[in-house]
């Protein structure tokens, strides 16, 4: 167990730009989507005057339009077209992984299918803000990042018990820390301004049914979640499949043929991360 | 049956799959491709189609099997994590058809 209490730990993820391990584009990502008055038009330069996010942004974005490949050319034409919360949450989903992509092995792969099979359940569900829900199953993970970043030596010793005592990674993590990464990534997406519902997914994807606000959207990311375990697709820590949430579950009301095309829709969509390693 | 990328198609191949757009059939499945059909799947700026035949994959269909199994253990007993573990099985089993 490492030694710090739960409010001393919080504002030790809050003050991220003074983590000596967050490497600086992330800090100066945190400090632009941080600014409660920030337009969408200096979310499109800030973008703009960085070639190589420039890049990978437009890659994220073409990608997630799945079947319109090499629609959107512009940053600008992106941020108009996916507004402001989905733009923050690409932002912050490339800069992170980047940080990651040395380390913990799979998360990328891993959270990039959680947001392609998010989004096509969002609209398979009707749901109108399905970009929304690609941004949240991007983002679900977040806080073990922030954790692995922080404390790669405990959190090393958290993925290897999880392993060994063949529990799930959140388990190990509550013997490990004083509490989880889905709390861990709420408080920077509340410190980031994130919208209410992308807030409540990363928070509530491991217990879908206290999630009041975005039942929908926390179930169908809790289920997404899942869908890449059990495909043994990337890596999250452990190598197990979680329980599915049986309000969740019922709450997607989602018959046996839905789930098939799901995986089949989700094969394809799987095809496309494979070009969009970082 | 593999998905094969538009760049990547050859006169001879057969569609495994019907290629759909906009829920319209533009080309049925067991057609053979021609290059005039290839440069319109080209145009349309469709990803890949399906062609007939088996798929690579990285790993044998028996150890995809066991490793599925072993992801799932602990939870098999649990409300729908059957019915799960039964699609994902026949999906998976899918792939190497």
């Amino acid at each position: 167990m490492i030694d710090i209490d739960i409010k001393n730990l919080r504002r030790k993820v809050e003050n991220i730009n003074s983590l000596p391990t967050i490497p600086s584009t992330l800090k100066q990502i945190s400090k632009v989507i941080g600014d409660p008055v920030i337009s969408l038009k200096e979310i499109g330069d800030f973008i703009g005057n960085d070639p190589a996010l420039t890049t990978k942004i437009l890659k994220m974005v073409n990608s997630a339009f799945y079947g319109f490949p090499g629609r959107i050319s512009s940053t600008s034409h992106a941020t108009v077209l996916l507004g402001l919360n989905v733009i923050k949450g690409l932002l912050v989903g490339v800069s992170v992984f980047e940080a990651m992509q040395n380390t913990m092995l799979g998360l990328w792969e891993h959270s990039l299918g959680c947001a392609l099979t998010s989004r096509l359940m969002a609209k398979r569900k009707g749901l109108k803000d399905y970009d929304d829900v690609y941004a949240a199953g991007l983002l679900h993970d977040i806080g073990k990042i922030i954790l692995f970043l922080e404390f790669p030596k405990e959190y090393k010793e958290t993925m290897n018990e999880a392993e060994f005592k063949e529990i799930t990674i959140v388990e190990a993590e509550r013997d490990h820390f004083v509490t989880n990464h889905a709390d861990i990534g709420s408080w920077l997406a509340e410190k980031w301004l994130f919208p209410r519902n992308l807030i409540e997914v990363i928070k509530y994807h491991h217990k879908p049914h206290l999630s009041k606000n975005a039942p929908i959207e926390t179930a169908i990311v809790h289920l997404a979640d899942i869908f890449m375990r059990a495909n043994g697709v990337g890596f999250a820590g452990d190598p197990f499949v979680p329980a599915v949430n049986p309000v969740a579950f019922e709450t997607l009301k989602l018959s046996e043929t839905d789930i098939k095309e799901i995986l089949e829709e989700m094969e394809d969509s799987l095809e496309v991360t494979e070009e969009l390693s970082l | 049956m593999p998905k094969v990328s538009a760049d990547k198609l050859d006169p001879g191949m057969k569609l495994a799959r019907p290629v759909i757009v906009s829920n319209m059939i533009l080309i049925n499945k067991d057609i053979e491709l021609t290059e005039t059909l290839i440069k319109k799947i080209q145009d349309m700026e469709i990803n890949g189609v399906y062609i007939d035949g088996p798929s690579q994959q990285s790993i044998s269909k028996d150890e995809a099997l066991a490793q599925l199994d072993r992801r799932f253990k602990k939870v098999e007993d649990k409300p729908y994590m059957n019915v799960l573990k039964k699609l994902v099985k026949e999906h998976i089993e899918g792939l190497y058809d």
